[in-house]
């Protein structure tokens, strides 16, 4: 096998393809975090139900989603429902899907987990001086949660960027895809993979460091009462 | 809907179950190697981070920023791809899955095992130190033996991750789940039931899984040493 001559400048030849890629990543992972966040509340809400009914349904829809691997979650969504239901997702819209079910299932877990770790003395001490469920919630539950809450949904959001670099398999022209293709030309495969794996380190290095400065700020005051 | 499919037909995937089933027993291979391999360099790592070189904690700390911010499927390309082309490394396609997946879980699991290990309550380690043990006895009879329950349900956790990052080694060719069930839905045309069973397996492997651990999790955490004053846990449930 001969050696292989690095050639670094097919990166700065593609650069604007690449972008545009990258692009198209962080859209399709801010999609998928947006949808994930609905589901996530919409889910802990049911787990907080007084009806047991509910509880349990929520509770095993959650734990399916926390099972099912993203890449099944995605060949499932574009390529089974279409073919049987007549259900046809766009690439773009199959992905964000699957990466709110599966960014979902997680951020359940992380509303219920904020909210449990209020202590019940605090709703009780609302109750007692007159307020209702409702300003309980908005004013002594919720502002207390949103501390414990914030920063796990920004590691959340790690993992899901992260999650969106598979897209590429269904066909979403993300930064992956592009490498590929351009890869594909050109026969630089080394060149371009280091180079999206390197904006993806730095990417989620940065935001995972937002998150744990989110951490320190936020637990500065005393969060439990 | 055409009338003459019939709306679910899972007979296909019947006539293809050894075929899954392989897979599926090669998905639960890779993580399981993967994960054990893990353990033993996320402990090493772990351990250099903690350690008193200013190189090794250097290392390890990059290392672990390293695996745990390069998203699987740029590893997985390049582990695979990529070694070959730079040194020459022609990995075959089940090793190269399986070291993947170490290099990515080891990063999660040296932070792990780091927390686990600053958890113990320092009085153990000055109480063997008062004993008479050296820091190597220290570490090997005292300090890890009890890091080790403490890090037993994230190991899990990221058990679980393994297994379902499997599904990614398709896209090099791993004959794993995924992948059969790949090949097979598009013979028979039929995605949506061969992706179901596909989900159906990993649900059935993730959730033994999490009971396993959580089973080992309860019989080990009968009384708990970590940080504070030594309580009992569940008292009730034991005496």
């Amino acid at each position: 096998m001969g050696k292989y001559d690095f050639s670094w400048r097919i990166i700065e030849e593609n650069l604007p393809e690449l972008i545009k890629g990258l692009i198209i990543t962080l859209q399709i992972s801010v999609a998928g975090m947006a949808f994930a966040l609905l589901f996530g509340l919409f889910f802990a809400t049911l787990r907080f139900s007084q009806y047991r009914i509910l509880n349990i349904i929520s509770n095993s829809i959650v734990q399916v989603g926390r099972s099912l691997p993203l890449f099944v979650l995605l060949f499932w969504i574009y390529y089974g429902l279409s073919l049987k239901f007549k259900i046809n997702f766009t690439d773009f819209q199959a992905g964000a899907i699957a990466l709110g079910i599966t960014g979902g299932a997680y951020m359940a877990e992380v509303f219920r987990g904020g909210i449990k770790a209020i202590e019940q003395g605090q709703s009780d001490a609302a109750f007692a001086i007159g307020l209702n469920r409702m300003q309980t919630s908005r004013l002594i539950v919720l502002p207390q949660a949103i501390r414990i809450i914030l920063p796990q949904t920004v590691n959340i959001y790690v993992g899901l960027l992260k999650g969106a670099t598979i897209v590429s398999v269904i066909g979403v022209a993300d930064m992956i895809y592009v490498a590929q293709y351009v890869s594909l030309e050109t026969f630089r495969p080394f060149e371009l993979y280091s180079f999206a794996g390197v904006v993806f380190i730095a990417l989620t290095l940065s935001v995972a460091s937002f998150a744990w400065l989110l951490e320190r700020q936020l637990s500065g005051k005393s969060r439990r009462g | 809907m055409d009338n003459s499919v019939p709306l679910f037909d899972f007979a296909a995937v019947w006539n293809s179950r050894i075929l899954l089933l392989e897979g599926f027993g090669i998905a639960m291979f890779c993580a399981t190697a993967a994960i054990i391999l893990a353990m033993i360099i996320g402990l090493i790592i772990a351990l250099m981070r903690l350690s008193n070189s200013r190189f090794l904690r250097s290392f390890a700390f990059v290392y672990t920023q390293l695996f745990r911010g390069v998203p699987l499927y740029v590893l997985v390309i390049w582990v695979y791809f990529g070694l070959a082309i730079v040194a020459n490394i022609n990995l075959p396609k089940i090793p190269a899955g399986i070291i993947t997946l170490a290099l990515l879980n080891s990063g999660y699991l040296s932070e792990t095992f780091r927390s686990g290990i600053l958890a113990v309550n320092i009085g153990q380690s000055e109480a063997a130190a008062a004993i008479g043990l050296t820091k190597r006895q220290i570490k090997r009879y005292i300090v890890l033996p009890q890091a080790f329950r403490i890090v037993l349900a994230p190991s899990g956790n990221q058990f679980v991750d393994a297994i379902k990052d499997t599904a990614i080694l398709s896209i090099i060719g791993v004959p794993e789940l995924m992948r059969m069930a790949q090949q097979q839905a598009d013979l028979f045309y039929r995605p949506f039931e061969f992706y179901t069973t596909a989900g159906i397996l990993y649900f059935i492997a993730v959730m033994g899984v999490t009971k396993l651990f959580s089973f080992m999790e309860k019989r080990m955490n009968k009384v708990d040493f970590t940080n504070g004053s030594q309580k009992l846990a569940n008292v009730g449930e034991y005496i």
